[in-house]
Parts: C-alpha cells; sequence; structure tokens
C-alpha cells in the first residue's frame, strides 16, 4: 500500500504479451493470466478531477479514486446503482467522499469515457521469489458506444512494493535502459477522449482571451462576445436536464457578461439591434434569476442551518421543503422559457449579428474602428473613477440601494478587465482585480444576505400553512436574524475595503495605466 | 476503525503463526488493508512470507519511538497485505520495554501512527506470559487463541482468562478461542471437542482449523494457503474461521 507507481509507453507494434516475453529475458518475472477490465471514468463538466491530476473510474461495481497517470489508488467505495449522475451526498460516507469533496464541491460527476483494457500483470520476483515489484501491461481501448473501438497507445504500469525501493529503482533503470521505455506523458483518459473526440480537461468557461491592442474595437468585441455565446450554449443542456445548479450559474454569469460588454462597448454597435438585443438578454437574466436565488439559497442552508443549534435546525425542515417546492416551480418555468422559440431565435440572431458586425457599415457606430486598446482602457478608467465616486458618498446612512449600485458597478469592472486583461500589464491588473474582489466580495454579501432574507420572509404565509408550520416560522424568523447579522457585519467592513480599492496609490496606477 | 487481533496463547506449537499469515491473507483478499506485525523473534511469520526477518535499529529503536515504524513495512505479495517483520532482537523485547516509561503501553504506541492506514492489524505473538504478552493485550481489541483439542490446551485457556482478568487493566481484550491442529482420528481431540461444543457460546468459534499437511507445506512454499492450495481443507478452514471472525470485530 501506499506504493510508487510509475506509467511508461509501449513502444510502437509492442503488444502486452510482447512486452512480457521481453523482460522475461531481461528480468527474473512470472507472468500470470491476462484479463479484461471495463472501466467507465467519471468526472465534472470542467473536468474538476483531470484538472486535480485525478481520474475517478467505476469497474464492477466500485468507484476508485486514483492518479490520473500512474493509476494508483487513492479511495474507493461501492458505486450506488444504476446512477448515471453523482453528487456528493449520492456517494456513501467515507474517504472517497472526504476526498472528492474540496475536489468537486458541488457540481455532479457524469460518466465522460468508458475504456476496456486487456490487463497482463507480470510480477517481478527476487532471490526468494518474493514479489518485489510489480507490473502490469495494458492495452486501451476506447469505447464510444456501439461497435466502433479506438485501440489506444498501450502502456506498462510500474507499481513499487512497500520496503522494496532498490529493487523498484533497478527494474526501472532497465525498462527505461535496456528496454527503452518512456515515462507516459498523459493519463490514458486524455488518450480516450482525444481519440473520442471530446473535450480534454473538461469544459471550462473561462474567458482565456488573446487580444491584439491595436485590433478593430468591434472586432475584438465580436472575440469575446462570441466566446460567452459559446459558454450559454455549452451549459444550456446541462441547465436544461438539472445535471447541477453551476450550468446554470455559468450560463447567468455568461448572459450578464454579454450585457455587461454590450453596455460599455455600445458605441461599436448600432443603436437599434443592440437594443433589442439588450431587451433579451435581459429577459434572460430574469427568466434565469429566481431558480439561481432558490439554488443559492439551498446550497446555502446546510451552512445556515448548522450555525443555528441542534434544537431549531430541526424546526427548519418545512422550510427547507418549502424552498425544494419552490425550486420545481421556478425551474419548470424557466426551463419552458430557455426551450422556447423566444431564446432561440434570440441567440440564433445573436449569434448571426455578431458573424455580419465587423463587415456592417460604420456610421451609427462610432467606436467600431477605433483600437481596441484605446477604447477598453477608456472605458476601466471611466467605470473605475465612477466607483470611486459612487463609493465616497456612502456613509452610515446611505440607503442599501446606494451600495446595491455600487455592486454592480463593480461587476462591469471587474468584466472588463477580464476581457481586456491581455491587453494590459500583469502586474497592474492582477493587483487591481485582488482589491476589487474584496470589495465586491463583501458588498455581494450585504446584497445576497439581504436577498436571502427577503426570499425567506415572502415565504412566511405558506410556511404557517405547513405541518410543523409554527415551530418552522420561529426557526425561520432566526435565520432571518442570522442573515440581518451578517448583512451587517459585510456594512461594517465596506469601509475598509473601499478605502484599499480607492487608495491613493491604486488610483495613480489606474490613471498611469488607463488613462 | 481499526480492529487489532492478537494470535496469542501461552503455549508454543498451536498453529498461531499459520492462523496469522492466513487470516491475514483472507482478510486482505476480501479488501481489507491489513498489517501483519510478526512479534516472535523466530520470524516464522515473515519468513513464510518471504520477508527477510529484520528491522533496522532493533527492537529497542522501535518501542523507543526512535525509529519511523511505516519505513519498517514491507509489502508482502498481496497488494493489501503489508508486514513489520520480526527481528531476532525481539528475542529481548520484555527488557526493552521494561526500560521504558509505561512499558505495558509500549506495543500500542507503535501501533499507533500506523492503526489509521489499515482496517486490520494482526500481531502474532510468542508464547509465554511476559512484560510482552501484557503490552500485546493492552493493544489488542481480541485476543484470538488456538487450541488443540486437548485437556491441557484448554487449561492454558483458562490461565489466560484468569491473567487478563486480574492484571490486565480495563479496556480489556475480548478473548475467543478456536480449535487448531484438530485430527478428527484421535478420539481425544473427537471428545475434547464435542464436550466443548456448544458451551462457552461466543468465545469458542464454530470454525476448526484441521491438522493438515497443507498447513506444514507453507513452510516448503512459504505462501500463505490461498496461493498455493486454495481449495483444500485447510484453507477453507482459514476462510471460513476468517467469514466467522470478521462480524465479532
Amino acid at each position: 500500500m501506499d506504493a510508487r507507481a510509475i506509467a511508461l509507453l509501449l513502444p510502437d507494434g509492442l503488444s502486452a504479451s510482447g512486452a512480457a516475453d521481453r523482460l522475461a529475458a531481461l528480468l527474473p518475472v512470472v507472468t500470470q493470466r491476462a484479463h479484461a477490465i471495463d472501466r467507465t471514468f467519471w468526472d465534472t463538466f470542467d473536468g474538476r478531477l483531470q484538472r486535480a491530476g485525478l481520474a475517478l473510474a467505476e469497474a464492477a461495481g466500485r468507484l476508485v479514486l486514483m492518479d490520473a497517470v500512474t493509476h494508483a489508488e487513492q479511495a474507493s467505495a461501492q458505486h450506488p446503482r444504476r446512477a448515471r449522475r453523482l453528487l456528493l451526498a449520492d456517494l456513501p460516507a467515507g474517504p472517497l467522499r472526504d476526498r472528492l469533496a474540496a475536489v468537486v464541491e458541488m457540481r455532479a460527476l457524469t460518466p465522460i469515457a468508458r475504456l476496456r483494457s486487456r490487463h497482463l500483470p507480470i510480477n517481478v520476483l527476487d532471490d526468494v521469489g518474493k514479489i518485489v515489484v510489480r507490473l502490469h501491461a495494458e492495452e486501451p481501448t476506447a469505447l464510444p458506444g456501439g461497435e466502433r473501438q479506438h485501440p489506444l497507445r498501450p502502456r506498462l504500469h510500474v507499481v513499487g512494493v512497500r520496503g522494496y525501493d532498490g529493487d523498484l529503482e533497478r527494474v526501472l533503470a532497465v525498462l527505461t535502459g535496456d528496454v527503452g521505455l518512456q515515462d507516459a506523458p498523459r493519463p490514458v483518459l486524455d488518450d480516450a477522449l482525444a481519440a473520442l473526440g471530446r473535450p480534454v480537461g473538461g469544459t471550462s468557461s473561462k474567458l482565456r482571451i488573446e487580444l491584439d491592442p491595436a485590433a478593430r474595437a468591434d472586432a475584438a468585441a465580436v472575440t469575446i462576445l462570441r466566446r460567452l455565446a459559446d459558454v450559454i450554449e455549452t451549459n444550456l443542456p446541462g441547465t436544461l436536464a438539472d445535471v447541477d445548479s453551476e450550468f446554470l450559474h455559468d450560463l447567468r454569469v455568461a448572459v450578464r457578461r454579454s450585457r455587461a460588454l454590450q453596455r460599455e462597448l455600445r458605441g461599436v454597435f448600432s443603436p437599434e439591434p443592440l437594443r433589442v438585443f439588450r431587451d433579451g438578454f435581459r429577459g434572460l437574466q430574469v427568466l434565469t434569476g429566481p431558480t439561481r436565488d432558490l439554488d443559492v439559497q439551498l446550497l446555502e442552508f446546510g451552512e445556515l442551518a448548522a450555525g443555528m443549534g441542534k434544537s431549531t435546525a430541526g424546526d427548519v425542515a418545512p422550510l427547507r421543503q418549502l424552498l425544494e417546492q419552490r425550486l420545481v416551480a421556478e425551474r419548470r418555468a424557466m426551463v419552458a422559457g430557455l426551450r422556447s422559440q423566444r431564446t432561440h431565435a434570440l441567440l440564433d440572431n445573436w449569434a448571426d449579428y455578431l458573424a455580419g458586425l465587423v463587415a456592417a457599415p460604420e456610421g451609427d457606430r462610432p467606436d467600431a474602428a477605433r483600437p481596441i486598446a484605446d477604447l477598453a482602457a477608456e472605458r476601466i478608467g471611466t467605470v473605475y473613477r465612477r466607483m470611486v465616486k459612487m463609493g465616497r458618498a456612502i456613509d452610515d446612512d446611505s440607503p442599501h440601494e446606494a451600495l446595491h449600485d455600487l455592486r454592480k458597478k463593480g461587476k462591469e469592472l471587474r468584466y472588463l478587465l477580464e476581457f481586456f486583461s491581455s491587453l494590459y500589464p500583469a502586474e497592474v491588473v492582477k493587483p487591481m482585480v485582488t482589491t476589487l474582489k474584496g470589495l465586491q466580495d463583501v458588498l455581494g454579501r450585504f446584497q445576497d444576505r439581504e436577498v436571502q432574507a427577503d426570499l425567506l420572509r415572502a415565504l412566511g404565509d405558506d410556511i404557517a400553512a405547513m405541518e410543523g408550520g409554527a415551530a418552522a416560522l420561529m426557526a425561520m424568523g432566526v435565520l432571518v436574524e442570522r442573515l440581518g447579522e451578517q448583512q451587517q457585519q459585510a456594512r461594517a467592513q465596506f469601509a475598509e475595503s473601499f478605502a484599499q480599492f480607492a487608495a491613493k496609490p491604486q488610483r495613480k496606477i489606474v490613471t498611469r495605466t488607463f488613462g | 476503525m481499526t480492529k487489532i487481533v492478537a494470535l496469542y496463547n501461552i503455549k508454543g506449537g498451536v498453529g498461531k503463526t499459520s492462523a496469522a499469515v492466513n487470516l491475514a491473507w483472507s482478510a486482505a483478499q476480501q479488501g481489507s488493508r491489513v498489517l501483519l506485525w510478526d512479534l516472535d523473534p523466530q520470524g516464522a511469520a515473515s519468513f513464510l512470507l518471504r520477508i527477510k526477518p529484520r528491522v533496522r535499529g532493533g527492537a529497542s529503536k522501535l518501542v523507543r519511538g526512535k525509529s519511523d515504524p511505516a519505513a519498517l513495512l514491507k509489502g508482502s505479495d498481496h497488494e493489501l497485505l503489508d508486514v513489520l517483520p520480526a527481528d531476532f532482537s525481539y528475542r529481548n523485547l520484555d527488557l526493552t520495554l521494561d526500560a521504558t516509561k509505561r512499558p505495558t503501553q509500549g506495543l500500542r504506541r507503535v501501533i499507533a501512527p500506523l492503526a489509521g492506514s489499515y482496517d486490520y492489524v494482526f500481531l502474532d505473538c510468542p508464547p509465554a506470559i511476559s512484560l510482552v504478552s501484557e503490552s500485546i493485550f493492552a493493544a489488542a481489541d481480541v485476543l484470538l487463541v488456538p487450541l488443540i483439542p486437548s485437556p491441557l490446551s484448554l487449561r492454558t485457556l483458562e490461565q489466560v482468562r484468569r491473567f487478563v482478568a486480574a492484571e490486565v487493566p480495563k479496556p480489556r481484550p475480548r478473548i475467543v478461542a478456536f480449535f487448531s491442529m484438530a485430527d478428527g482420528r484421535k478420539t481425544l481431540h473427537r471428545e475434547v471437542m464435542a464436550e466443548l461444543s456448544g458451551r462457552d457460546a461466543g468465545a469458542l468459534l464454530d470454525a476448526v482449523i484441521p491438522a493438515a499437511s497443507d498447513v506444514e507445506k507453507m513452510a516448503l512454499r512459504r505462501q500463505a494457503l490461498a496461493g498455493f492450495a486454495p481449495r483444500g481443507r485447510a484453507a477453507l478452514a482459514y476462510a471460513a474461521l476468517w467469514q466467522e471472525l470478521a462480524p465479532r470485530l
């Protein structure tokens, strides 16, 4: 156990049995009977396990978490039967769930590839016939479903035996020296995904856009907005199927980012089509808002209820039940809206509009041909200064709306910095994002707690009418009070976070970089 | 939670080592992570698993906390079974323990940092009642006592029970016994087993390990029975013994 493991690639044309024969001439080995293993690999949509260097494979009713390259086992558990989507809560309590929790968080695991491998175990023995190194040659095949198969490059897995490190080194020297094997550069799962034409490392909703500072502003806007449209499109099926809460989250972020760019770079678009698309995107935001609010409420419910103490925690069960019922109803309405002809038309028309934007007449698009670096700097500088002004006007007596408006502006600045980060020095953008993030966290907490408390208050009458409603209503009062306390704490932290964001050195940097 | 099972008897030659090796193997075979600590300076369990009976730094460094026990472990031929090998210095383990603070806690201290990595720890104990035995009693959850079906063996079981009840502070290990090296052709064996059958419920397991040549062959093959005679009478008896014991742990 806890043995060191290494994966090596077999050269082209060398089969598992060929490798075993070659090894037998060089090392004292015993070859065992070959056997086939069918494995289904699972990951989150955004490939969190792959990015963490891990692989989760299901074989013979067990889920095994292992190192992605060497397949050294880290934890395992029984696979919940027939499940095609796994959230953490679906897994039995134990080491596997604990190990996965920090990596996958709220995301669902779904099958991403199926492999059938022929394994040939080969044991290296010492002078008394004891196994001192375990080898197994693997001939993997990716199974896309149906009859077609994709044979992948064979590998030799080398697994040390505890307490026999010297033997492992000796065997590795033979394998990499005499036999000429090389380290497998990437996991077999990557090979399988590539062969199957599926995304390696999952599907990211991150922007990762490189822009040319001299590019036309409308062309740069199209590049960014196309990527955002892509994120909306890739997250739509998971949102409709309710695979996990993050599909909707990522879809909404992409919609909000699109709206921010439509607003901030309005001079690159013709006014009338822009008005129509802005209405359409606002409609998408409104359509998906209630479901997301309830998702957040339920995601944070456990933590909030856990802080209430044991005596009250049980009383909130009806509240949770009601939130879940509301979520079902809101989701149904949202799904209908997202499946509607109107939504399809909006997204299709938007894609068509972006495709023709750069070639469109520029008469009513005054910023279209400006270099993007100039226009973006102007917008970043303007929004930053506007935020500084808005924040300075906020004192203890300011209404909540003042903080909410500042948060909205802050999101706009954050998005601008993300869109255009490739145009400016990282040493300027990164610290700016850090202080902005600090401020946004405080403002976000302030607003989220208010939204959550409002949502709970709105459920009061329904809760009272439920069985156990009186106790739940009282527990809800405690929850609302806690949310209020947390909101006040956030407000108390505002001044400090804003001071950092609007500090003189920061203002100077902004002026120097963005004008 | 890790369960520690000590194969123990005051008498030698009753099948402790064979039981320790085969039960540890059976547990690993079922998917449990298992550690076998060969505490007998003769190193028979280590020998049977083809592992050199040698511990760097010897017993002294080990029980005084000067060696990292994890660094002394050896993997066996079963991927889920590790071994803390025997060492000839264990012959002086009594004296070594006696030189430490709280000597009866000495073995528990060695096992503690390893325990979380294993589901079961088996201790293959040397025969005798000594300070080593007391340290074993303090570390183990269960004393598993192999008994040759003879009146004298039964007497030694009573001695163990009395000693544990009188001398071992709580929490005391549970004492569970089983018949070992039973020879159905011997009238005495049959009579003793018949007499005890049904008595001592809970403390005497039903599974009986036969006196079989396969068990003796383990020393020639240097393997657990499952490795070379998995369908033999003795291998099946050990598997049955584990099936009966595991739920009680």
